[in-house]
């Protein structure tokens, strides 16, 4: 019932509540098709963690301090927090509390472990069929069952967003998901999550269409046809606001909508502010033309992805309230790649722009913290002053800003969603793993509690899983 | 500016400037050293390198007048890093094909392939690598004209100068689901191959003509550059990550009384006691715990604990292609932490990355490990390397302090914060 509330509220998200008559109609169909999530809390219980040191996710550290989850939300952190009746209490004196961290750049569930490269392809990472094919939507292939699922779980991770791969201009949507087990993608979709467009530039959309001697061939084939891409979906969310404006006005009696186009449908999302884009971007230069394109159709990019080069724009990146989700330590596999540095994500911190370290691997999609513990060590070697509590930010609140989710997960405030890691020890250490994740308040994983360790259907009961005697 | 930051703008070593330090005495003084020939390290010692070697180390090394004198108060020493599977110097873009020597996929050279000729001492990616405190790597050749061999890697020996320590040191071969198809299909045909071709080797006579011999699957060349491999000169390396692979190798290891190094082994744990038994050592990525094809069913996150605790030799290499050549030293740490957090005992884990390689690829003599007489091979840590927020504070790679000015130290220069802001482009900016 909340998700097909939920599903209409996203649908007429553009009409001021209590009004018949919409003053900037929407310009496209309700996006109906889409699946509404069925996920559902694990149960759970009262919970008080206690005297640990506390990283909110947005700057602050608390010592030996207590964080309260109740109903799925955190309701209080403090020192010596009172402990409601019945409230499960975990003593934590020298161990560590941070937000659930969230992974904005994975191909869990599509680029599906192991692999098979036998006919069928067992792997849906992109269509890559034509350069845009902004009417796919990831969700649509996601295996649920994918062990990496479960190791990101393990790893700290709550919330990761899966998009298409980076070979075509316009990908399709991405959706951001729960790291909890389900049996279905909708098991485990982030409810009311607004969804995202995937978006490339750079050598691989022409890299793989050029050699195959298809458009485009060059950046500026890429741009072209981002730009007329643009300008047709500016066209149909035209015909569609005048459709609408003659039903408003009553004119309409009789003459048919515009034909439904599934693919300028989703661009429409995005002008209109509904769809956030993730881009794929490398160099500099292709950032800077990206940005422009955005200030020429009007929408914004929530976030450049890999960006290796951002160290060079961070100014551009600040003034477009646009992050930018990197490596700390890749460098070099392509020509675009070539200048990565390690300061990358500190310096684009410090120039005020938003950081994010993302995977963009189901290996390092469990160690996000080590990424961010990379990232700072570089930036204090460039004689930056990066404290704990101001990095984790890169892991969660900074992603959660990007995913439009800032609201509900990414740091430990009250009334926030309970997704909270405790850590063995510092989450920047390598030898720190989690002990316990809560997802929405309910322990989904415990490192000490195999009752509460999910495997996935692939790895049960394999030889090879056996346990040494 | 922090101290930290000074001292890395101080220039230590840079290009010709290193030639006026050669015969330079240095000293790292009151340091934690993990010498490696013992299994705790040394908590306020002294180690003296002079003329490329150490010449003492230990809690009570006096320190040789003159000699350059480095504090080492809660600093960490090691010796330097040995990677001991990459395509260091063979690779300069992976993208970029023409920057890409480590294999063949076609024309006459099998097992003859031999890499060693391709090597540039002058890649950035060795330049990074050193400034990361990776002295010594194994650099292997990723396919050859005749699967399964992909032919003769080289062991590499960084610092100022020549790179190429020993040619020809180590045959490599690969089977598995996922190089089958270049054998037809089957990994039998793959051992069938490499079982073969040992015959062969064995029974060849170097003194007759050139040409394939009659009724040989093998060219004459491929065959000849096995003879070392079957006179037990130098270790077949065997890529292998399932069980039945790795029991495979260490079957061939025993019918034909070569020498057999397993790559790959994420099953290894599996056989564990196997592989001990035959003395087989095995190079893993230890963190690997997810499958990705699968032979690899069986990856765990304690493989490299396992194999440790049933008394296999381990070194380590990164699985990651980015990391494999493009933070050959730098990744390293991390991988070694992981087996750490995942119950392999941390000097177990140092020792992977220093002494066992240098034992496994013959080089125990020189180095791997700070004892006199060793290469001065040495790395000054500000705290525990395996921790992602300790830095290098010096690296010494044959006596010689190593530059810290790579290209991307100098990208990072260049674009770093400042205020007030610069008023020319970027472009100005750099060292001179």
């Amino acid at each position: 019932m909340r998700a097909a509330i939920a599903t209409c509220l996203l649908a007429f998200a553009a009409l001021p509540s209590g009004a018949q008559v919409p003053e900037s109609p929407r310009s496209a169909p309700p996006a109906a098709d889409f699946l509404p999530s069925s996920y559902r809390p694990l149960p759970r219980e009262d919970v008080v963690i206690a005297g640990a040191t506390i990283l909110d996710g947005i700057g602050n550290r608390h010592d030996q301090s207590d964080i309260l989850l109740r109903d799925g939300k955190i309701a209080a952190i403090g020192r010596n927090l009172a402990r409601p009746a019945g409230v499960r209490v975990i003593e934590a004196a020298g161990r560590w509390v941070t937000p659930g961290l969230i992974d904005i750049h994975s191909h869990n569930g599509t680029y599906l472990l192991p692999i098979v490269y036998e006919n069928p392809p067992t792997w849906d990472v992109a269509e890559v069929s034509s350069p845009n094919v902004a009417e796919t939507a990831i969700e649509h292939a996601i295996n649920a069952q994918d062990p990496a699922f479960s190791l990101a779980l393990a790893g700290g991770v709550t919330t990761l967003q899966v998009l298409p791969g980076s070979v075509t201009l316009f990908g399709g949507r991405s959706v951001v998901l729960k790291t909890v087990p389900g049996r279905t993608m909708q098991d485990i979709k982030f409810p009311d999550a607004a969804p995202g467009l995937k978006m490339a530039c750079g050598e691989n959309p022409k890299g793989h269409f050029g050699s195959k001697g298809q458009a485009p061939t060059s950046r500026q084939g890429e741009v072209a046809m981002m730009r007329a891409a643009w300008q047709n979906a500016r066209d149909y969310r035209d015909r569609w606001r005048r459709h609408e404006r003659r039903d408003a006005d009553g004119e309409r009696g009789g003459r048919e909508p515009p034909a439904r186009d599934l693919e300028l449908e989703t661009l429409a999302g995005v002008l209109d502010g509904e769809i956030r884009v993730h881009l794929h971007c490398y160099a500099a230069d292709d950032i800077a033309v990206m940005l422009s394109i955005a200030r020429e159709f009007d929408f914004r990019i929530a976030a450049i992805h890999h960006a290796v080069e951002a160290y060079k724009v961070p100014d551009l990146l600040a003034a477009a309230g646009t992050c930018a989700a990197v490596w700390p330590d890749w460098w070099g596999f392509k020509m675009e790649a070539f200048d990565g540095i390690r300061e990358n994500a500190a310096f684009v911190d410090a120039a005020g722009a938003c950081a994010i370290m993302h995977s963009d691997s189901p290996f390092i999609g469990q160690h996000l913290t080590l990424e961010a513990a990379k990232a700072m060590a570089a930036g204090r070697r460039a004689g930056l002053d990066i404290s704990r509590e101001r990095s984790i930010a890169w892991v969660t609140s900074n992603p959660a800003r990007a995913l439009g989710l800032d609201d509900r997960i990414g740091r430990l405030a009250t009334g926030f969603n309970a997704d909270v890691v405790l850590w063995s020890g510092d989450p920047f250490s390598v030898y720190s793993k989690p002990d316990q994740v809560y997802v929405d308040g309910a322990l989904a994983y415990d490192r000490n509690d195999r009752q509460r360790q999910p495997v996935p259907d692939l790895l049960l009961g394999h030889p090879a899983r056996e346990a040494v005697r | 500016m922090t101290a930290r930051l000074a001292m890395r703008l101080l220039p230590l070593c840079l290009g010709l400037a290193c030639a006026s330090v050669l015969a330079e005495t240095i000293a790292i003084v009151d340091a934690k050293i993990y010498t490696m020939t013992a299994a705790a390290p040394i908590e306020n010692g002294t180690i003296v390198m002079r003329d490329g070697r150490i010449v003492g180390v230990g809690a009570n090394v006096e320190v040789p007048a003159g000699a350059r004198r480095i504090e080492g108060r809660g600093l960490v020493v090691t010796p330097a890093l040995f990677n001991s599977a990459t395509q260091l110097g063979l690779t300069e873009v992976s993208s970029v094909g023409a920057t890409n020597d480590q294999g063949v996929s076609e024309g006459p050279l099998g097992a003859a392939f031999d890499i060693q000729y391709a090597l540039n001492p002058q890649s950035m990616l060795i330049r990074q690598a050193e400034a990361d405190g990776l002295g010594r790597a194994v650099s292997f050749p990723t396919s050859s004209g005749a699967a399964p061999f992909a032919g003769y890697g080289a062991l590499l020996h960084l610092g100022d100068g020549a790179i190429l320590e020993r040619a020809r040191f180590a045959m490599f071969a690969e089977v598995g689901g996922q190089s089958s198809g270049r054998a037809g299909g089957s990994r039998s045909a793959q051992w069938q191959l490499i079982r073969s071709a040992l015959d062969e080797a064995r029974a060849l006579r170097t003194g007759s003509k050139p040409g394939t011999p009659r009724d040989s699957a093998f060219s004459r060349l491929d065959l000849l550059a096995l003879k070392p491999v079957v006179e037990g000169e130098v270790p077949l390396v065997i890529d292998a990550n399932r069980e039945s692979d790795i029991r495979q190798a260490i079957a061939l290891a025993r019918d034909y009384g070569v020498r057999v190094v397993v790559k790959g082994g994420i099953e290894a744990w599996r056989a564990a006691d196997a592989l001990a038994a035959a003395n087989v050592p095995v190079i893993i990525d230890p963190s690997i715990n997810l499958p990705l094809y699968f032979d690899e069913l069986g990856a765990r996150a304690d493989n490299a604990a396992l194999l440790q605790r049933a008394g296999v030799l381990v070194a380590f290499r990164i699985n990651l292609s980015i990391h494999t050549s493009f933070n050959a030293g730098f990744a390293l740490r991390e991988i070694a932490g992981l087996a750490v957090a995942n119950g392999m005992d941390h000097h177990a884990a140092l020792a992977a990355m220093t002494s066992n390689p240098a034992r496994i690829w013959g080089v125990a003599d020189r180095g791997g490990a700070l004892a006199p007489g060793l290469d001065a091979d040495v790395v000054l840590w500000d705290g525990d390397p395996l921790e992602p927020l300790t830095g290098i504070v010096a690296v010494f790679l044959r006596g010689r302090e190593v530059s810290q000015s790579t290209r991307q130290a100098e990208l990072s220069e260049r674009y770093r914060p400042r205020t007030p802001a610069p008023t020319l482009p970027p472009a100005y900016r750099g060292p001179e």
